[in-house]
């Protein structure tokens, strides 16, 4: 009797607090598609009626980023930007490097204050465009007069439909990074701006040596499916977004035979003690590491505080498949984007601008980093940075001649990544045979094309 | 007079109605804080799993009704039938060895051994250590080339290190390693659990069967194991329910820093995160949870009946 009184008052209560849910969600969504347009116009009027008249209103600014602590150019650029608007105040967000993306989705589906967003991959960017978290720039771009030539092709790349949600303010490529003073001890030629990928895994083999803890390995393969599978893409002839995945046999096979012939770390070990590649890079056992320019700035940085025995560093230019002009390589994008449910919709518009224009390539070229604008003048400032290897080869390293991206813009691009991520780990921790893992991957993404 | 007694006890029992309703308000006020919680939180979010099942969405664009199409999904995926597997390994894995490990241990600490507080501390700890750290600990002692445990077995077996297992980074050893380290970290937890059980076991019925010439197995066998019926069995569901719901665990010892999970390690609550946050697929993701949601619903039902027959 009473468990029946019981259970009807439960019930009644679900309900009720059922129907509340469900009422202030509706309520909620319809209040945001509600003012969606309104707030677009409204930031499009004030924007050209009043865009100086409240320049001067305190306003603060949350900026969703990663790894704050070990990036350089945050802080100065957000010190660049003060100067010559006191009135902003900017506030960052460090949601961690690891599935970055993920979280920023999860976040902003949340309702999130946050105004900038930092987009750190194009499949993460590909998700929150399809969720309209981010806010249209082609009118703000036309109104501003930004040049989007200027970007190198990067603007066009992130395209959707006829639309630009973000604007790059990183470009980096991938190098080769190689520690002289290995090679000196075993009497090996430098590497050089122009190998092949045959040649690399020559030089590799060569500089392998000892065993234990003195073991050096001839190059490293960080765990990223980009540091292995994209050698495969360089030839230009294919890409990872067709569902055709035979073109990948090569590169696995010769990668697994480095690993299995212990050139290379092995990576699920790798993995499992989460290594991270700097480490290993830094105290000698690796000669030769492909990583992307990224590294660089970090490595000058580590070398002045110690932390980095390889005092004595270089870089040139990606290994390319035979026939295939060398610098070519491969390339990632890291841009700004707008919220669209931002509050301060238009002064983040004016950070995200500054960020990304000139004055921001300035301030980021400044810390070793390489920017989306890239000018003679900001490769000379890069590689005159003290502690910037010397030599003519590590100079040259910084002109490319083609980049193809890590993974282009495609509306499913998430899901393919989910896949060929999950493959890729299968193959190299040898769960699963190549042939296998790549027939895996091509009718699992043509599942996803298809549907 | 029979009337007015009728009619008394009526005018009596009226208030005392009221009374009893004002006692249930009571009560339902002091669970209600709680309650509420419980229906926001749980209750709520779980209803709505169930709505999105049958739907597909990315979180933020309308929601498309696709009926049972998530479900028949299920079956052609091989990822998902391959974490449901490896999930399924783990469990059975785990539970029989947790439960012999811990049963075995709270027997030996119940006796009166030096240093007993102390060794019960010892075992209880890794339950209370923080997981991150002691899976980064395990991950280096089972290292496979710079770790003590393969240093050892080279020493001692004289084969070279290749050939030793590379645990955690083996796609054959990983299951394996797994359950030893989840056994290891939670099996002073159900230790404790048991030693309550045996601290409630009458030692009259131990006195008995050594009158009546019971040997320590006999009294084992036919004193203890009966007479721990209600907590093993309390011990066996809690211990299946938790290894179905499996996530940290493997995602500290294996995912590294991508989050990745391989086919050997790959398990259901990792499928589901991955289908519903990466790849926003909240729909399927959410049949998956369903799945899940039966297979414990299923120990729950088994656990409701057992205790009818085992817990008196």
């Amino acid at each position: 009797m009473r468990l029946k009184r019981f259970l009807g008052i439960t019930l009644a209560a679900i309900l009720a607090i059922g129907l509340l849910a469900g009422c202030s969600g509706t309520k909620g969504n319809g209040a945001d598609t509600g003012t969606q347009k309104p707030d677009n116009s409204a930031a499009a009027t004030s924007d050209t009626g009043g865009n100086g008249s409240d320049g001067n209103d305190p306003v603060t600014l949350k900026w969703a980023l990663w790894d704050w602590e070990a990036t350089a150019y945050y802080q100065p650029l957000i010190d660049a930007y003060k100067t010559a608007h006191p009135n902003v105040t900017i506030e960052y967000v460090d949601l961690g490097s690891t599935d970055y993306m993920t979280m920023l989705s999860t976040q902003l589906s949340g309702g999130a204050d946050l105004d900038i967003l930092t987009i750190k991959d194009i499949p993460g960017y590909a998700n929150l465009v399809k969720q309209n978290h981010l806010e249209p720039l082609k009118g703000y771009i036309g109104e501003q007069g930004i040049d989007t030539a200027k970007y190198g092709g990067t603007v066009e790349q992130i395209q959707v439909g006829d639309e630009v949600y973000a604007l790059p303010f990183r470009s980096d490529f991938w190098v080769i990074y190689y520690n002289k003073d290995l090679f000196d001890k075993a009497g090996v030629p430098y590497p050089t701006n122009d190998m092949t990928l045959e040649q690399y895994d020559e030089l590799a083999r060569k500089m392998t040596s000892g065993s234990g803890a003195e073991k050096v390995y001839g190059a490293h393969y960080h765990t990223w499916r980009s540091a292995v599978q994209l050698f495969g893409i360089l030839d230009g002839q294919h890409t990872i977004l067709d569902g055709e995945y035979d073109f990948l046999k090569p590169t696995y096979e010769r990668i697994l035979k480095e690993q299995e012939d212990g050139i290379v770390m092995d990576y699920a070990t790798l993995k499992t003690s989460s290594t991270h590649y700097s480490g290993v890079f830094y105290n000698n056992s690796v000669a030769m590491m492909n990583m992307g320019s990224w590294f660089i700035a970090t490595q000058i940085e580590k070398v002045k505080s110690g932390e980095s025995q390889s005092k004595n560093w270089g870089i040139v230019k990606y290994p390319h498949p035979d026939g295939v002009e060398p610098g070519t390589t491969l390339g990632t994008i890291t841009s700004l984007a707008v919220n669209q449910k931002s509050e301060n919709k238009e002064a983040a518009l004016d950070f995200m601008k500054f960020v990304t224009g000139e004055e921001g390539a300035a301030v980021i070229a400044a810390t070793g980093t390489i920017p989306a604008i890239t000018t003679d003048e900001v490769v000379n400032s890069i590689s005159s940075i003290e502690g910037f290897p010397a030599d003519e080869n590590s100079k040259a390293a910084l002109s490319t001649a083609k980049t193809y991206l890590e993974m282009p813009m495609h509306e499913k691009s998430a899901d393919i990544e989910v896949i060929l991520n999950e493959v890729h780990d299968s193959i190299m921790t040898e769960n699963t045979s190549i042939d296998k893992g790549l027939e895996d991957m091509k009718t699992r993404v043509q599942q996803v094309l298809n549907n | 007079m029979q009337n007015e007694t009728i009619l008394g006890t009526r005018k009596a029992q009226k208030p005392g109605l009221k009374k009893n309703m004002k006692d249930h308000l009571v009560a339902y006020s002091f669970i209600a804080p709680n309650f509420i919680g419980f229906a926001l939180f749980t209750l709520v979010p779980m209803i709505f799993a169930f709505v999105l099942a049958f739907v597909k969405w990315d979180g933020a664009n309308p929601m498309d009704f696709v009926g049972l199409r998530n479900f028949s999904r299920l079956w052609g995926d091989a990822t998902f039938h391959k974490a449901l597997w490896n999930t399924i390994v783990y469990t059975v894995g785990v539970v029989p060895l947790t439960m012999v490990c811990a049963l075995g241990l709270a027997i030996l600490l119940n006796q009166k051994i030096f240093g007993r507080n102390a060794m019960r501390t010892v075992f209880f700890f890794p339950y209370v250590a923080s997981l991150v750290a002691v899976a980064a600990v395990w991950n280096f002692i089972f290292s496979p080339t710079m770790g003590p445990v393969n240093q050892i077995l080279h020493t001692v077996t004289g084969l070279p290190l290749e050939e030793l297992p590379r645990w955690a980074a083996d796609k054959d050893w990983a299951m394996f390693t797994v359950v030893l380290f989840t056994v290891w970290k939670n099996m002073g937890y159900y230790m404790v659990i048991y030693l309550a059980g045996l601290q409630g076991v009458n030692p009259e019925l131990y006195e008995a069967a050594e009158l009546d010439g019971a040997g320590a197995w006999k009294r084992f066998r036919n004193v203890t194991i009966p007479q721990l019926a209600p907590t093993s069995f309390f011990v066996l569901m809690i211990l299946i329910i938790n290894s179905f719901k499996v996530y940290d665990i493997f995602i500290n010892l294996f995912a590294g820093a991508d989050n990745q999970l391989n086919d050997s390690t790959r398990v259901l609550v990792y499928q589901i995160y991955n289908t519903a946050f990466r790849s926003l697929d909240y729909g399927y993701a959410s049949a998956m949870a369903i799945v899940l949601f039966l297979l414990v619903l299923g120990v729950t039902i088994v656990q409701f009946r057992g205790e009818k027959k085992y817990g008196q």
